[in-house]
This record gives structure tokens, sequence and C-alpha cells, in this order.
């Protein structure tokens, strides 16, 4: 039924518009390809969380579509809808009340697994984000270091199989060490599990890093789509090139030390 | 152990039991009202801003205001159904407020967590939203129940029993064991009730499965044990009208509710009232401790069948006279009034009154050369006068100091307990005193002349109301107490109470005895 060779995402021209006329995303394109990671870069205000928003109907687009594995979200029930897909927050979005455990069974429990189907998921979901379950699974959220937290964040979206997986700025409230140790850590996870991914950013060396391809954003419209390559030998105007100067700059210097 | 001590364990599965039912239904009713409309508010500003403000207009009503407003707001209805109205709205705020205040809490960050991931409203709600909530509505819980128990003690005025019945009887008459009970149980069953809920609470948060069993059951067994005493008393109930049955009396089986006001005369009539009653074969209630017009009112809508009020209170606030006539023709006009107006039958006046008078200590009123309220205006700048709360507002008040010219004096409320020893000890200059009161001679009081007649007569008469006049027996039954009583019987019989500490009933039955057969 699903055409491997099909985007697993299709964005066509959508627009969001807020009461008061505010235009937060313009006529806004973009496919993911099976397998790949898009990133959706800019400062803060330009949209891209909006657009992340909209994939998984936490907020209706006001024009255009989107469809996901062939089908218009439009027409799925929105619940449905994001039991399908993963969802990494920023920070780590956890329940500070449930354990660990129960945080990540909540998709797999509401998915209709059994409880031996669920506790299995579990321990698997931990193991591959390196919390071995014996140790942690019984921990509260408030019991672990913030690195810890988003491993169990991404446990928790990807306990219910997705084939997709949308991330707000997953990284951004960690410490660098740890961020660094993550980011090889996610992907390599995507690697052996094979999902796609939007990930919002406002750090362009991280998208340059993680990213299959990169779309920038600027005032709710996209300036530059491309691979990391691309955008590093052409960028399109001096919005792009200013965003990737800092990242530039900073692996000069370090170039210059090392020499 | 002492009658006192005795006679109030003996009262105290009633009024616990009582003021637990009555508590504990204020608060669930609370509960389910409060948290419901509570998360409904929460997402919507305007309607939370809108509920909080009413409920803290309410909260912001004294106690004891709220309660007696209930009466009228419900028709006139004395007893359970005024007493749990107003406490399950005191219950409210503090619920409904943290109930609010706990969900809006909730980090924006958690509450998108929980619809990106796919939960349903329902399931946010029940499985991340109100398990967060949860401290905090369990602390508006807390505070809710404290403070419906101790205001559960005013309910005693509007006629449910409660521990307030010790407290506002042992004000009137003086006994501070009494007083002390009521304080201590109400209390203690306050502190009790608030640490259930905190273990229910950590059991929950903990999923301590035994704690919560043990709190519950602990809970229910409250609940159990003050269900008891109704049944029992009840069984009991059948029984003697059974018995009744089995005499020859004319009230068999009849059920009469006696009235009384909160003040010893009034409790020792009301026991006088009951022997006769009894004595006759009647099953007797007595609901004391009435606020002054809501005896009135209940009389006039059947919940209490009979009572002792007077003459000129009557006249000043149910007839809503401005100036008083003679005594005679005052008692023939509220007789004809009340019949007219209620169907109220006033049976007759017992034979004393107890009026309003002024009065001072005797070496203050030669010091002053004080005999009438005639000498008082020039001295007035002076002086200080004491009484009840109530008197200040009556009409009898405001006509004698507009008559005699007393605006300068300094007028002191208090509670009518505390007056006498006040004056006596010279806190202030006069009070004013219920010219029965045992007090007057105990303490060689002076009650001054009143020359100019704007003290209405206070003659005290027996009501019954619209259907009690109508039950064979029962006028026939009281009929014997009228013209029997003078003032000079009944400031002894008060006497007794306030200074030789008897109980009400013990000075009913001495002054029973004295009327004889």
């Amino acid at each position: 039924m699903i055409d491997p060779a099909a985007p697993v995402l299709d964005v066509r021209a959508v627009a969001k518009t807020y009461p008061g006329g505010i235009e937060a995303v313009r006529a806004v394109s973009l496919q993911v390809r099976r397998g790949g990671l898009l990133a959706l870069a800019g400062e803060s205000g330009c949209g891209k969380t909006t657009v992340l928003k909209m994939i998984n109907r936490l907020e209706d687009a006001s024009g255009g579509s989107i469809v996901y594995e062939g089908e218009d979200i439009a027409t799925l029930d929105p619940v449905a809808l994001r039991r399908r897909i993963g969802w990494v927050m920023q920070g780590d979005g956890l329940f500070p009340h449930l354990t660990v455990r129960e945080n990540v069974a909540i998709i797999p429990r509401l998915l209709g697994c059994s409880r031996d189907e669920t506790g299995q998921r579990v321990s698997e979901m931990l193991g591959l984000v390196a919390l071995p379950a014996d140790d942690y699974a019984d921990r509260y959220p408030a019991e672990l270091s913030g690195g810890q937290r988003q491993r169990v964040g991404f446990a928790r979206a990807l306990a219910g199989r997705p084939d997709l997986l949308l991330m707000d700025e997953p990284f951004s409230a960690l410490d660098p060490i740890t961020r660094d140790t993550l980011q090889q850590e996610f992907g390599a996870l995507r690697k052996d599990l094979g999902f796609s991914a939007v990930m919002v950013t406002h750090d362009m060396a991280e998208a340059l890093i993680m990213a299959d391809e990169i779309a920038v954003m600027q005032a709710g419209e996209i300036v530059q789509q491309g691979t990391p390559a691309d955008l590093l030998s052409r960028p399109a105007n001096a919005y792009v090139s200013g965003l990737l100067e800092t990242p530039r700059r900073q692996m000069r210097a370090i170039r210059e030390l090392g020499a | 152990m002492s009658t006192n001590l005795a006679e109030r364990l003996a009262e105290l599965p009633q009024l616990l039991s009582a003021h637990v039912l009555l508590s504990v239904a204020a608060i669930l009713t609370g509960i389910a009202i409060s948290v419901p409309l509570g998360i409904y508010a929460a997402q919507r500003p305007r309607l939370s801003a809108a509920t909080l403000n009413i409920a803290s207009v309410i909260q912001t009503i004294p106690g004891l205001a709220l309660l007696a407003l209930m009466v009228p707001l419900l028709g006139g209805t004395i007893g359970y159904a005024p007493a749990f109205a107003a406490l399950m709205l005191y219950s409210l705020l503090p619920i409904l407020r943290n109930t609010i205040v706990g969900l809006q809490g909730i980090a924006p960050q958690i509450r998108e967590s929980a619809r990106g991931i796919g939960l349903t409203g329902r399931q946010r709600l029940w499985q991340i939203e109100l398990p967060l909530a949860l401290p905090v509505i369990v602390a508006g819980l807390r505070t809710a129940t404290v403070w419906v128990v101790g205001a559960a003690t005013l309910a005693t005025p509007v006629g449910a029993t409660s521990l307030g019945n010790y407290i506002f009887a042992g004000l009137q008459t003086r006994n501070w064991l009494s007083v002390l009970f009521g304080c201590l149980f109400a209390a203690g069953l306050a502190i009790l009730l608030d640490q259930m809920i905190r273990l229910l609470e950590v059991a929950v948060r903990d999923r301590r499965r035994p704690l919560a069993l043990a709190v519950g059951t602990g809970l229910a067994l409250v609940v159990g044990l003050s269900i008891l005493p109704r049944l029992i008393d009840l069984d009991a109930r059948g029984e003697m009208t059974a018995d009744a049955y089995g005499g020859a009396a004319g009230l068999a089986g009849t059920r009469v509710e006696i009235g009384a006001k909160a003040f010893t005369e009034q409790y020792i009539l009301a026991e006088l009232l009951e022997r006769r009653l009894s004595a006759a074969g009647a099953d007797v209630a007595v609901r004391d401790n009435l606020g002054s017009t809501i005896a009135f009112d209940a009389l006039a809508s059947g919940e209490i069948d009979v009572y002792i009020d007077y003459s000129g209170t009557i006249w000043a606030t149910v007839m809503d006279r401005p100036a008083p006539v003679e005594r005679h023709r005052m008692l023939a006009e509220m007789t004809g009034w009340l019949h007219e107006n209620h169907r109220i039958l006033a049976l007759g006046a017992l034979g004393f009154e107890n009026a309003y008078g002024f009065a001072m200590t005797r070496p203050r009123a030669e010091a002053l050369q004080v005999a009438s309220l005639d000498d008082l205006a020039p001295l007035a700048g002076d002086l200080s006068v004491g009484g009840d709360p109530e008197v200040f507002t009556r009409s009898e008040w405001i006509a004698a100091r507009n008559t005699y010219g007393l605006q300068a004096i300094e007028t002191r409320a208090m509670d009518s307990t505390f007056m006498y020893s006040a004056v006596r000890d010279g806190q202030v200059d006069l009070i004013s005193a219920y010219t029965t009161d045992g007090r007057i001679a105990a303490f060689d009081l002076v009650v001054l002349d009143d020359p100019r007649g704007v003290l209405p007569p206070y003659d005290a008469v027996i009501l019954l109301g619209p259907q009690a006049r109508t039950r064979p027996g029962l006028s026939e039954a009281l009929a014997p107490l009228v013209g029997r009583i003078d003032a000079e019987l009944m400031r002894e019989a008060n006497r007794r109470v306030d200074l030789d500490r008897q109980t009400p009933a013990q000075a009913a039955a001495w002054l029973d005895g004295q009327l004889g057969e």
C-alpha cells in the first residue's frame, strides 16, 4: 500500500494565518524522503515550529495540504495521526508524575498493545537509548539528568514504532558535551530503525551535521532548501550566508588552533 | 464524675454525629460541584475569573450571616437544609480556586507534550492534568474541610443540631465546660478529617493500596458511626411512642417540636414545656438556640410547633409597629394580628415580663444621683452602655435614645453573657438588661425608671403554630401555665442556671415544682 519510493511526507503550499491576520507561514512546500532527516532552520519566530505542528495537526493549516504516507492528513483523525507519528519536544516533555516505564509505555498502551508486549517494548526502547530498564525504568524524571530525560523522550516517541519522528529543538536544552553524544546516538538509532524525521532547530551547525536536507525559513517562507553541501557552496542570499557564518567561523578558528 | 460532665457526655453521640453528617455532606456536595466547575472554567479565563469572584464574595460573608440568610432564601425553612446549603457554598471557594489554579499551573510544555503524543482530551485530563493538579486540589479540599467543620458549629442558631449546641448553650448559661466540649470536639474532628484526606492523598500519590484501604475504612467508619445514633434514636422514638399509646395521656403519639431562642430563660421555658407535653404523652423534641426572628419564621412555617416569645418583640420586629402601646392593649392587638396574618395562636401570657431595662450598679447610680432615664441626658457624653448586638439596632433603643437625649452615650455591643459582669466590674456604666435576669438581684443592679414609657412591655407569651393549634390536647396541656409564672419565679429559675450552675432541666424541674399541679 505504501510506495517505498514516494516521500513519507509531502507538504504542499501550506499556510497558517492566525486570527487577526498574522501570517505565520506562507506557501511552504517540503518533501521528506523515506529514511531522511529534514532540518527546518531559521531564527526564532520564522514559522518553523508552526510548520512542524501542522504536520501532526497540533495546529491546523489555513491553506495548502499535507500528505503523509499518501493520505491527506486533513482527512485523518488528529489523535490517531499523532499516535502514528513520533513527537519529541524541546526540554523533554516527560510527565513528572509517571515513572520512566510509564512514560515510555503510554503510546504502546494507547495503541492497544497487550501488557506483555508493552513491557517488552519498554525494555527494548530503553535499551536502544542506553538506559537499561533494570536500572532506570522505575525512576521518576526528576531523578534523571537532562541528557537521560531527553533519551527517555526519544524512547517514548519511538515506542509506537513510528515511521516519522517530529522533533522540536530536541537537543537545545543540553550541555554541549551531552548534546554531541546524543546527536551521534540519534544518528545511529536512525540508521538502525530507518525512520524519517523532521527536526526544528535554530542551531545551523546541528542542522549541517545531522540533516540530509535543510530548509531555511525566514518570516514564514522557505528561502532555501537543499543538502548541507548545497547550502555551504551556494547560499541563496545574504540571510542564509549569515546563518552559515557562525559555524564557518568556529570551524576556521578550530582549524587554526590545530595547525 | 460531675453531673455537668455526665450530661455533656450524654449529648455527645447526637451532637457529634449530626456535626459529622452535616459537614461531610456539605463537603462532598461542594467537591461534586466545584471540581467539575473548576475543570470547565480552568480553560476559560473569563469564566474562571467570574466564578472565582462569585465564590470569593460568598466567602467574605461571615459564616453566621450566610447561615442565617439561607433561612429566608429557603422560604423560612430551618434546620438541616439551610445549614447544609450555607456550608456547601462555604466549601466551594477553596476547592474551586485550587482546582483552577492547579490545572492552570501545569507547564504548557507538558500539556503540549500530552497532545503531541496523541492523548485525547479526556485522557489528558484524567491521566496527566488531574494527577498533576491533585496536590493543589487536595490542599483546597483540606482548607474547605477545616472551614466547614468549624463553621458547622454556627448551624445551631438556624436550628440544625451540631457541636455548636454545646457552644451556644454554654455561652448563654455560662457553662464553660460545655463551650470547651464544643470547641474541642469541633477542632478534633477538623484535624481528624484533615489528616485523613492528607493520608488519602499520600496513598493515591505513592499508590499505596493498603494505606488507601485503611483511610477509606476509617472515613467509612466515621460516617457509619455517625449514622448509628440516628438509627438508635429512631428506634427509641418508635418504642417511646408505642409506650405512650399504652398510656391514657391526651397527646399520645403526637410529635411536638418545641423551639427556643438562645438564652437561659428560653432554655428553661423550653424544658418546662417539654415536661408538660411529655407528661401528656407527646413525643417531644426541642430545637434550641434559634435566632430571634428565625424562631418566629419557623413557627409560622410549621417547622416548630410551639415556643415562647415576648409581646414587645413581636410588636416591634414582626408587626413592625413604631411606638409601643399599653401592656394589655398590646397583648390583645398582637393576639388578633398573629391570628389574622399567620394563623398563630397566642395561647396566653405566662405572667411575667422580660423587658429591656437599663441597669446600673447601685453605688454608681447613687454616686451619679440617677434613678430614671431622664437623669441620664446631662451625663450622656461621659457614659457607656453595654448591650447585646441586637439591642442597639432595635426600635426600643432608638426610641429611648431619642426621647431621653442619649445620643452622646457610647454604645458597646457584647454577648449578653458578659454584660452583667461588665457593668458590675465598671467596664461599662449601664447595660440594657433583661428584667428577669437572675444577675440583677445577685449583682445588686438597679433598673432605671422609664417615666416617658418608651420601652415596650415584654409579656412572655406561649405561641402555637398554625397546625399545632388544631392538634387536640396541645393547648390543653399548656394552658395551665398561663398566668402562673411571675417575674420573681422566673428570675429565681434564671439565677439557678446563671449563678448556681444548675442545668436548664434542673431549673425547669424546680420551676415546675413551684407551680404545683
